[in-house]
C-alpha cells in the first residue's frame, strides 16, 4: 500500500522533471542499502536525492523493509544522497555518475545518535536543538537560568552535559578539553574561564562538537576518539539598540513680538526586555505637550494597557462611573494645549520598561510646565423671559502650571491561571494665577444700549493640588476555558489647597439707592479640600451551552470628602474679618455599590449581550459655616436605579460589520457642583453649590455600520447615537433684575436630549492616484435650562457637510484636500425674537512637493469663515504656512528646515457658541506670523513623507 | 492512544531496539490522521516588511507593542496517503472564547494522488475557488533535526517570489505524506511546522494518527469566482504592489 503510494508520487516526480528535459540520452539508476554499525536493514528510512549546489530535492523515496533503496532513470551529473532515520545520525554521500547504468553503493552504515544525544532530542521537546555531523547545537534561551546566571549554569542545565562541583565539564560522557568563545579561545586554554565568567544571557547558542571533524560536518562522523570542544556563540547585537532625535530651531522677533525658539528631543535604548527612554522641549511656540509619537517612543510597551481598568462592569460598556470633571489628569499629557494666547512651555521626563513574559514593569516620571499669557475679548448675549442684556469683557491674564507626574506599573504573572497587576500614578502640581478683568455689563431695551454695571477685578491665586490613584488587580483563569474570576482594590487621594485674593470694583449705574452704587470686594480666601476613595470590584465569568457566558460583577465605592473654607473680608491697611456666609466647613460620605448580571453569546464572528444592573447611591453629608460650629445641616440621600445594558457586534462576509447598544451611563455630581459653596471669584457671575444633587442618568443608544473593500479601496460608515438624561445636571441660572449679576446654581432637569449621524464614503476616483471621501454630520439637540425660575429649552439643530480629496498621483507631488461647510440653527422656548443661525466653514489644503537636489518644500492652507446674521459677525480667518526642507548628509539623517507660520498675519482666535441661553463670541489674542529655521538630527535617519500611510 | 505509546519508546533510548522491530509495523499506519496546529503571526515583524514605513516608525511599533505582539488561531490538516485538507479548527475568537470573527472562507484541499488541487479563499473581500494541479516548490534539504510534537522533523526551505517570504519547513519522517499547512507541500514527511519570514509560525500542536473517512476530506459547498494559480499570482501580486503605494498594509486582506 506505501509503496504503492510512493510510486506513485515518484513517478509524478519524476515526470514533471524529465518532462522538461526531452533531450537527455542516457540514464542511470542508483541503488544500496540502509543499515545500522551492525548491518541490521534501517526499514523505511528517508532517501533524498540532493543538487549538491544548493542542496535542492531532487527526488526522494523510501527504503523498503530491508532497507534497500533506488532510484531509476536519474539523468547523469553529481547528486548528495541524503539517508535518515529516527535516532540515528543523517548520511550524507556524494554519488557521481559514471561509465555504469547502475551504481550500487550497497550497505550505507549509519551511526545511532547516543543515549544522550537522542535524550535530548526528545526531552528538550520544543527546544529547537540542531544536529550538524556530529555538532549538536543548543538554543541557550530554550534552558532557563535565574537573571545574573553564569555560563556554568547554562551548561548544568543542558542535556548531555554535565559540569562538576570543580567546573569540569563533560559532554556526551567525554571531558571537555576547549571552550572558545565565537570559535575563538578565551584567555588561554582552560574551559572553565570562560564558563565561570561569561554571563549566561550574552549567549545565544552552544555548540558541542570534536574538534578534528569540524571540517567535516556535513559528510558525518568519523571514528576514533576525538578532543571535545565548546563553542559558545554570542548574542546578535540586532537586539539591542539606541535611537533618538533632536530638533532646534530659531526665529527672529517680528511682528511686535520676541524671538521664537524650540527644541525637542528623544532618546531611547533598549534591548529584548528593557528599554530605558529620555523626552524633552522646551519652546515659546505654544507646543505645551509631546507629539503622540514621541508619547509611544517615550512610554513604549506601556503606551497603552488596554486591560487596566479596575473597575468591571458590563464587558461592552465604558466605566462604570464617571466623577464629573474631578478625574485629574494623573497621566502624561500628550499634545494639549488649545494654540491659544502666548505660552512658555518645558517639559521632561524619563521612562524605564522591564518585560518578560511573566514579569512586566514600567516606571516613569514627567514634569512639565506652562506659562500662559492670555488677552482675550469677550462678547456675550444674555437672554430673559423679557429682555436681554449684553456683556463685553477685556480679560488679562498670566497663568503658571507645573506638574510632577510619577507613574509605576508592575504585573507579575505568578503561574499560567494567576495574574496580579498594580498601578500606580500620581501628580503633584504648582500654579498661580494673576487675572485683570474689565466687564461691562449693557442692557438692551428697544435697539438702544444702558451701561448698567461695570465691573474690575483683579485675582491672585495659588493652588497646591496632589493626587494619586492606585489599583491592585488580580485575575484568576480557570482550567475551563472561559471561566475566570477577578478582584480589584483601588485607593485614590486628592488634596487641593488654594489661595486666592480676591480685590474687585463693582459700581452699579442704576441703583436708586448711593449705597448700592458701588461695591468694593477685598477678600482672601483659604480653601483645603480632601478627597479619598475607596474602591472594589469583582467579576465572574462561567461559560455554559458552549456558545454563552454568564458575566456578573459587583462594585463598591466609599468617597470621602472634606472641605475647609474660610473667607476673611480685609480692610485697606489689613487685618480682616470672617465672612460667614462664604466661609464653609464640611463632610461628605458617598457610598456607591453596584451589582449587575448579563448574558453574552458569541459565536462566528455574532456577539451579542444583554444584562442589567441595580445601582444604589448614597450621599450622608454635613455642612456648617465652621470646623467649630455647634450646629451642622445634614443631608442625607439615597438614590437607587435599575440600569439595563445590550450590546451587538455582527462581523459579516466581505468586511462588513454592524454594530449596536444601550447603555446607562451614571454620571455623580462633581465635588465643585455638590459643594455647598459660593463661590464669588467673578462678583458678577457667582456659582453656587448644590448639596440636594441627584446623579446624572444618561440613556446612550448606537448603531453603526462599516464596509471596506481591500481590492477597490472603497469604505462605507454609518453611525447613529443619541442620549435621553434623567436628572441631567444643568446650571440654572438667576440674574438679578436690578444689577444683572447672574447666579448659577446646578439642578437635576428633565427632558434633555441628543440625537445625531455621522456617514462617510470614501472611494478612489483613480486607484492609488486620487480619492475622495464625502460625509455628512447631522446633530438635534433639546437641552432646558432653568432662567429666572422659568424653564428656557434651547433647541440646537446642526448640519455639517464635508468632502475630502487626496490626489497621490506621482511620487514628487501629493495634495490633500478638506472642506466643510456647517450650519447651526437655534432656538430659544422663552425669548424667540433671538433664535438665530450660525455658519461654521472650514477649507484646508496640504501640499508636497519634491524638488530636484534633495529639497521638499510643503504649504497648508487653512481658512476659517464664522458668520451669525443676528450679530453681523462675519470673520474669515485664512492661515498659511509653508516649509522648505532637505534632508542632509550621506546617512541622511538630518535635516534642515525653514518654516513660516501663519504668513499672512491673520492668527486670531475666534470662537462662537450659542448656549442654553446665551450667545457668545471670543476673540483671544494668539501667536500668529513668526518664521523659524530649524536643524533635527534623528539617529534613525529622516524620511521624506509625501504621502500620508494608510495605516498599518 | 498509538501514538502515546510511541512517544513512550522515544523517551526510554533503551527501548529503541524494541522500537525498532515496531516501526515496520507502525509505520504503515502514521499516513493517516489529523494534525492540529498554531498559527502564529507577530504583528511588529511582519510590518517590518511594509516597505513605506520608516525605520523610525518600525522600531516605535516594536517597543509598543512589545508584550502585545502576536496573535494566534487554530488550523487542522486532516490527510491520508492521497489527500489532504486544511483549514480552521473551530471559529475566530479570543484566548477565553469570549468574543468571537468571522473567519474568512479557507478550505485548501490536495489531492497527491490525481496531481489536483482546490483551494477556496476568501481574500481581497471576495471569495475564490483556486483549481490547478500541483506545484511542488523546489525544496533545499537541511541537516538540522527539531522536536515538533514528539517527532524528529528535517529542516527544508524554499522561497515564496511573490510574497517575497523565505520558507522553512520542518517535515516529520515518521509521517510518510506530502501534505502539509497553507499552500505547501512535496516533502517526503508532513510538514508539521512551518515559518514564514519568521514573521508568521505555524506549529503542529496534536497530531492525531487514526483512520480518516471520506467524510473528514470532503470539501464544502462552494460558491466563489473559478481561478487558476497563474490568475491567483497575478491578483495578490497586484494587490501588494497597490497596496504598497497606497500606504496601506496588503495582509489586512490576504493570507500572510
Amino acid at each position: 500500500m506505501k509503496n504503492l503510494f510512493l510510486l506513485t508520487l515518484l513517478c509524478l516526480l519524476s515526470t514533471s522533471l524529465y518532462a522538461q528535459n526531452p533531450g537527455s540520452p542516457t540514464r542511470f539508476t542508483l541503488q544500496g542499502r540502509a543499515v545500522d554499525t551492525s548491518a541490521a536493514p534501517l526499514p523505511s528510512s528517508t532517501v533524498m536525492l540532493l543538487s549538491p549546489k544548493d542542496s535542492s530535492m531532487v527526488n526522494f523515496t523510501r527504503a523498503t523493509d530491508k532497507g534497500a533503496f533506488t532510484f531509476k532513470n536519474l539523468r547523469p551529473g553529481t547528486y548528495l544522497l541524503k539517508i535518515s532515520f529516527v535516532g540515528y545520525i543523517p548520511f550524507n554521500q556524494m554519488v557521481k555518475t559514471e561509465s555504469n547504468s547502475v551504481i550500487d553503493l550497497g550497505d550505507l552504515k549509519m551511526k545511532p545518535i547516543t543515549k544522550e544525544l537522542f535524550e535530548v532530542v526528545v526531552k528538550t521537546a520544543r527546544a529547537p536543538l540542531t544536529i550538524k555531523g556530529d555538532t549538536i547545537e543548543y538554543n541557550a534561551a530554550s534552558f532557563k537560568v535565574p537573571p545574573g546566571s553564569t555560563v556554568e549554569d547554562l551548561l548544568r542545565k543542558l542535556p548531555g552535559v554535565q559540569v562538576d562541583q570543580d567546573g569540569n565539564i563533560r559532554a556526551q560522557g567525554q571531558e571537555v578539553k576547549k571552550v572558545t568563545v565565537d570559535g575563538k579561545s578565551f584567555f588561554g586554554n582552560d574551559p572553565k574561564l570562560a564558563t565561570k565568567n561569561l554571563q549566561a544571557d550574552a549567549i545565544t547558542k552552544v555548540q558541542v562538537y570534536n574538534d578534528k571533524t569540524e571540517q567535516a560536518k556535513l559528510t558525518g562522523v568519523e571514528d576514533g576518539k576525538k578532543e571535545k570542544t565548546v563553542n559558545l556563540e554570542l548574542k546578535e547585537e540586532f537586539k539591542k539598540g539606541g535611537f533618538g532625535k533632536i530638533t532646534a530651531g530659531v526665529g527672529p522677533a517680528s511682528n511686535d513680538i520676541a524671538p521664537r525658539a524650540e527644541i525637542k528631543g528623544n532618546y531611547n535604548k533598549f534591548n529584548s526586555k528593557q528599554q530605558f527612554s529620555l523626552v524633552g522641549l522646551g519652546n515659546n511656540t505654544n507646543q505645551q505637550g509631546i507629539s503622540w509619537n514621541d508619547y509611544q517612543d517615550f512610554r513604549g510597551s506601556n503606551s497603552f494597557n488596554w486591560n487596566d481598568n479596575a473597575d468591571f462592569g458590563f464587558s461592552s460598556g465604558n466605566r462604570f462611573i464617571s466623577f464629573g470633571d474631578d478625574e485629574e489628569t494623573l497621566g502624561i499629557p500628550v499634545n494639549g494645549g488649545s494654540g491659544r494666547g502666548f505660552s512658555n512651555n518645558a517639559a521632561g521626563g524619563a521612562n524605564y520598561n522591564y518585560d518578560t513574559k511573566k514579569t512586566k514593569l514600567s516606571t516613569s516620571y514627567y514634569y512639565n510646565q506652562t506659562r500662559l499669557e492670555l488677552n482675550s475679548l469677550r462678547n456675550r448675549k444674555n437672554f430673559l423671559e423679557s429682555g436681554s442684556f449684553r456683556t463685553e469683557e477685556n480679560s488679562n491674564q498670566i497663568n503658571f502650571n507645573g506638574n510632577h507626574r510619577v507613574s509605576i506599573r508592575f504585573e507579575k504573572q505568578l503561574d499560567s491561571l494567576n495574574t496580579l497587576v498594580f498601578l500606580n500614578n500620581s501628580r503633584l502640581g504648582s500654579g498661580n494665577s494673576n487675572v485683570g478683568t474689565r466687564q461691562d455689563l449693557l442692557r438692551i431695551a428697544s435697539l438702544t444700549e444702558t451701561l448698567s454695571t461695570r465691573n474690575t477685578t483683579n485675582n491672585l491665586s495659588n493652588t497646591n493640588q496632589f493626587g494619586s490613584a492606585n489599583s491592585l488587580i488580580y485575575r484568576l483563569k480557570f482550567k475551563k476555558k472561559g471561566r475566570s474570576f477577578a478582584a480589584s482594590a483601588t485607593y485614590q487621594i486628592n488634596t487641593n489647597d488654594g489661595d486666592l485674593a480676591l480685590r474687585a470694583r463693582n459700581e452699579f449705574f442704576q441703583a436708586t439707592n448711593i449705597n448700592d452704587q458701588l461695591r468694593i470686594i477685598r477678600q482672601d480666601q483659604n480653601t483645603n479640600s480632601l478627597r479619598n476613595e475607596y474602591r472594589a470590584s469583582l467579576l465572574y465569568i462561567e461559560p455554559f451551552a458552549k456558545k454563552f457566558f454568564w458575566e456578573s460583577f459587583y462594585n463598591f465605592s466609599l468617597r470621602y470628602d472634606e472641605v475647609d473654607r474660610n473667607v476673611l473680608n480685609v480692610g485697606e491697611v489689613g487685618g480682616g474679618t470672617r465672612n460667614d456666609s462664604l466661609s464653609r466647613y464640611y463632610k461628605n460620605n458617598y457610598t456607591f455599590n453596584r451589582l449587575g448580571s448579563s448574558i453574552r453569546y458569541s459565536y462566528k464572528g455574532l456577539n451579542l449581550s444583554a444584562g442589567a444592573a441595580g445601582q444604589q447611591f448614597t450621599l450622608d453629608g454635613q455642612y456648617a459655616s465652621d470646623q467649630t460650629s455647634r450646629t451642622f445641616n445634614t443631608i442625607n440621600r439615597t438614590f437607587t436605579t435599575l440600569i439595563p445594558n445590550v450590546s451587538l457586534n455582527y462581523d459579516m462576509k466581505n468586511n462588513r460589520y454592524l454594530y449596536g447598544g444601550y447603555d446607562v451611563n451614571v454620571r455623580i455630581p462633581s465635588s465643585r457642583d455638590i459643594q455647598p459653596i459660593i463661590n464669588n471669584t467673578n462678583p458678577l457671575f457667582i456659582n453656587e453649590g448644590n448639596p440636594t444633587l441627584l446623579p446624572q442618568l444618561g440613556h446612550n443608544m448606537n448603531a453603526g455600520f462599516s464596509y471596506f473593500n481591500p481590492a477597490s479601496f472603497t469604505n462605507l460608515f454609518v453611525n447613529l447615537y443619541g442620549t435621553y438624561y434623567v436628572n441631567q445636571i444643568v446650571y440654572s441660572q438667576s440674574v438679578d433684575p436690578q444689577t444683572l449679576i447672574t447666579t448659577t446654581r446646578p439642578e437635576n432637569l428633565q427632558g434633555g436630549k441628543n440625537l445625531g449621524s455621522y456617514m462617510s464614503f470614501g472611494f478612489p476616483l483613480k486607484k492609488t492616484k486620487a480619492t475622495l471621501n464625502l460625509n455628512t454630520q447631522l446633530n438635534f439637540g433639546n437641552n432646558p435650562t432653568n432662567i429666572n425660575g422659568i424653564r428656557n429649552e434651547t433647541n440646537n439643530e446642526n448640519y455639517t457637510l464635508g468632502a475630502r480629496l487626496e490626489l497621490t498621483p506621482t511620487d514628487w507631488l501629493t495634495f490633500y484636500g478638506n472642506a466643510s461647510i456647517g450650519r447651526t440653527n437655534t432656538r430659544y422656548s422663552i425669548n424667540s425674537g433671538q433664535n438665530q443661525s450660525i455658519v461654521n466653514n472650514t477649507y484646508n489644503g496640504d501640499l508636497t512637493l519634491k524638488l530636484p537636489g534633495g529639497i521638499y518644500a510643503n504649504t497648508t492652507m487653512n481658512y476659517r469663515v464664522y458668520q451669525n446674521d443676528r450679530f453681523g459677525f462675519d470673520q474669515r480667518i485664512p492661515i498659511w504656512n509653508a516649509s522648505v526642507y532637505r534632508i542632509v548628509g550621506k546617512a541622511k539623517k538630518a535635516e534642515i528646515r525653514l518654516s513660516g507660520v501663519d504668513m499672512l498675519n491673520r492668527n486670531l482666535n475666534v470662537s462662537q457658541y450659542a448656549g442654553q441661553n446665551y450667545v457668545q463670541e471670543e476673540r483671544i489674542q494668539t501667536l500668529a506670523r513668526y518664521f523659524m529655521l530649524s536643524f533635527t538630527y534623528n539617529m534613525r535617519g529622516v524620511q521624506a513623507k509625501m504621502r500620508r500611510d494608510g495605516g498599518y | 492512544m498509538f501514538n502515546e505509546t510511541l512517544k513512550q519508546k522515544h523517551m526510554k533510548p533503551y527501548l529503541i531496539g524494541l522500537f525498532l522491530l515496531l516501526s515496520t509495523a507502525s509505520w504503515a499506519q502514521n499516513t493517516e490522521g489529523v494534525i492540529t496546529y498554531e498559527r502564529k503571526t507577530y504583528w511588529t515583524k511582519l510590518i517590518t516588511r511594509l516597505t513605506y514605513l520608516s525605520q523610525e516608525q518600525k522600531d516605535r511599533a516594536a517597543q509598543t507593542w512589545k508584550n502585545d505582539d502576536e496573535s494566534k488561531e487554530k488550523m487542522t490538516l486532516t490527510f491520508t496517503e492521497n489527500e489532504s485538507l486544511y483549514t480552521y479548527a473551530g471559529q475566530g475568537e479570543t484566548e477565553d472564547g469570549r468574543y468571537s470573527w468571522r473567519n474568512s472562507e479557507l478550505v485548501l484541499y490536495r489531492n497527491f494522488a490525481k496531481d489536483q488541487k482546490i483551494d477556496l479563499i476568501e481574500m481581497l473581500g471576495k471569495t475564490y475557488i483556486v483549481e490547478d494541479s500541483l506545484r511542488t516548490p523546489t525544496w533545499k534539504i537541511g541537516n538540522q533535526i527539531k522536536d515538533i510534537a514528539g517527532y524528529v522533523c528535517m529542516k527544508a526551505e524554499t522561497e515564496d517570489p511573490i510574497k517575497k517570504q523565505k520558507i522553512t519547513a520542518w517535515f516529520a519522517q515518521d509521517i510518510p505524506v506530502s501534505a502539509g499547512p497553507e499552500r505547501y507541500n512535496g516533502l517526503p514527511g508532513a510538514i508539521l511546522e512551518l515559518s514564514l519570514n519568521d514573521d508568521v509560525v505555524i506549529e503542529a500542536t496534536k497530531v492525531t494518527l487514526k483512520k480518516v473517512t471520506p467524510e473528514e476530506l470532503k470539501l464544502p459547498k462552494m460558491k466563489g469566482k473559478k481561478i487558476n494559480d497563474a490568475a491567483y499570482d497575478t491578483l495578490i501580486k497586484q494587490h501588494i504592489a497597490e497596496s504598497m503605494t497606497a500606504h496601506r498594509n496588503p495582509y489586512w486582506a490576504l493570507r500572510y
